[in-house]
């Protein structure tokens, strides 16, 4: 009966199992609920949500670069329903648990936090770049906003 | 047996986009795949910070070649919840349209592609002959054959004519009639059905787990869609089935794709019937206060996601994009394993992965250095005397 629960209804649940640690709820819409997470807690949320809640689907993780710190967002879906839960990491500590005990599918997303992002997923099991390239330098984080395409590439512009 | 391990890609792995994927055999038998994708990464999302929302809805269109239309209307609808803008109903309906015959022209392609993936090269010939008429209904609603642009943010560029509305549906009845054969074909034809039975299988807890979407969950039995799941547009308001099918194999993903050329059809018909009457755009402003968005829509492949936000300027703060393929290639690497070397094409081929197609105008320039174009028909006239002058008189055949 998960399917049919409101997104009210969802944010009770998830309020009164994990409290004050979640914050700043969004209600945007019909089925869109935005909510942040603690990051030590993030594994904790997601895993409720899948078992308790029917969130068996998750669309991708969007990762943002914050300035001071890196921000994710992972898109949670429960026939339809979005659910982003929002984690922070300092640049400095740029820590995150890996999510993929939980979704399987969740590794492409994963690596490329890693790859676009300078993100360190924690529990990924080592493997190949993800979408860069083999021999992209390291340290070097497309989707930074300081980043440039003369960084990698200085021959070429 | 001792094991030995190939290569199939990263050039042309059974289709024409690059992807690598690390095969282990053992014998003719794959008992271990691993794939590597990133050959094609274009640096979109990093692109579409350095331009305006209008930029970036012609580079978003540009993501894939077949899908175009389902890129856009996804970045669209989620940079319209970020500026809180409501779509008019008809904007909405036109989307809907575009969409529906955008999956046709897909799912048409696909056959093809399987077609030819399993040496069945008429059935390739025939579908994409067919899909040549919806490929026409585009060309006139919108002026072009793959990239429309018919999307803008706030509603749709181009309006619908009756004609173009009558037009559409006498190419759809058509369309309708040549389906019915192909559904005859794929569950009747006991060669094609002999070469996809039982080829690449995909359990359907294995397709929840692995997080599958579009046709690939569907045939897996997994009832994923996001017209239904999530209604956007005004899917919420027509009347059409979500096919799966039990099979969990290539079978059930052809099953599932030619079927759903039935329900375009129904809803392409609903629309058309009652558009809505009404303003075909809404006022955006061009700068966009701070906010999020997540866009949600049923691509031809499945579902595909884009998070848009803004942050007061004319630029994004940030733009993601998950395509449907992308969900799905986990689930290849399942279904190689334990199949045949030679099933490879066609099982990698069965969650069809995007690749762009041409235009049909060339242009050529002439002894003399003159630009010379050539439509359609002056190729066919070439054709004819080519082969004439060797003997054959292909004029009669039309």
């Amino acid at each position: 009966m998960a399917g049919v629960r409101t997104e009210e209804e969802i944010k009770e649940i998830l309020e009164k199992r994990f409290g004050t640690i979640l914050s700043n709820w969004v209600i945007q819409r019909k089925r869109r609920i935005y909510v942040d997470v603690p990051r030590e807690n993030l594994v904790e949320v997601v895993g409720f949500a899948r078992r308790e809640l029917g969130f068996d689907h998750l669309g991708t993780i969007t990762g943002l670069d914050g300035g001071e710190y890196l921000e994710f967002l992972y898109h949670l879906s429960n026939q339809g329903l979005l659910l982003s839960l929002r984690t922070k990491a300092p640049v400095s500590d740029p820590r995150v648990q890996t999510i993929l005990h939980l979704f399987p599918g969740a590794e492409p997303y994963e690596r490329e936090l890693e790859d676009m992002l300078g993100a360190k997923v924690e529990g990924l099991p080592p493997g190949r770049h993800y979408p860069l390239p083999d021999d992209w330098p390291q340290g070097q984080h497309p989707l930074k906003k300081n980043w440039k395409v003369s960084d990698a590439y200085p021959a070429e512009v | 047996m001792s094991k030995i391990t190939i290569p199939l890609g990263p050039q042309h792995p059974a289709l024409k986009e690059p992807g690598n994927f690390l095969l282990v055999l053992e014998g003719e038998q794959i008992v271990g795949a691993t794939v590597r994708l990133g050959y094609n990464h274009r640096g979109i999302e990093k692109a579409c910070e350095d331009r305006s929302y209008i930029q970036d809805l012609y580079l978003i269109e540009r993501v894939c070649g077949i899908c175009s239309h389902s890129h856009t209307t996804c970045f669209c609808m989620a940079a319209e919840d970020a500026a809180k803008v409501e779509v008019p109903k008809r904007a909405q309906a036109i989307r809907v349209l575009v969409g529906e015959l955008e999956r046709i022209h897909s799912h048409l392609l696909w056959l093809g592609v399987a077609g030819h993936e399993i040496g069945f090269d008429t059935l390739f010939m025939y579908a994409w002959k067919d899909r040549e008429q919806v490929m026409d209904c585009l060309e006139m609603i919108s002026g072009n054959r793959v990239h429309y642009s018919i999307n803008t943010i706030g509603g749709v560029r181009r309006d619908i004519t009756p004609e173009q509305a009558a037009e559409i549906l006498k190419r759809v009845d058509l369309l309708e009639e040549r389906t019915k054969y192909y559904i005859k074909l794929a569950t009747e034809e006991p060669t094609l059905i002999a070469r996809v039975e039982g080829v690449g299988l995909l359990p359907t807890e294995e397709a929840h787990k692995r997080g599958a979407v579009g046709p690939t969950a569907r045939g897996s039995n997994v009832p994923r869609d996001v017209r239904k799941d999530d209604p956007h547009l005004i899917y919420e308001e027509l009347d059409f089935q979500v096919i799966t099918s039990g099979a969990c194999d290539v079978f059930g993903r052809l099953y599932v794709r030619v079927f759903e050329l039935l329900e375009s059809f129904k809803i392409i018909r609903q629309v058309l019937k009652s558009l809505p009457e009404g303003p075909i755009v809404a006022k955006v402003p061009r700068k966009i206060p701070p906010g999020e968005g997540v866009g949600h829509y049923e691509a031809p492949r499945g579902e595909d996601i884009h998070y848009v936000r803004s942050n007061g300027s004319e630029k994004p703060e940030r733009v993601k994009v998950r395509a449907p393929s992308l969900a799905n290639f986990s689930s290849v690497a399942y279904m190689l394993e334990g199949g045949y070397l030679a099933d490879a094409p066609i099982v990698i081929a069965a969650i069809d992965p995007c690749f762009s197609c041409t235009d049909r105008a060339i242009l050529v320039k002439d002894q003399s250095g003159r630009d010379l174009t050539l439509d359609w028909e002056d190729l066919r006239r070439r054709g004819i005397e080519f082969y004439r002058h060797r003997g054959l008189d292909f004029s009669r055949i039309a």
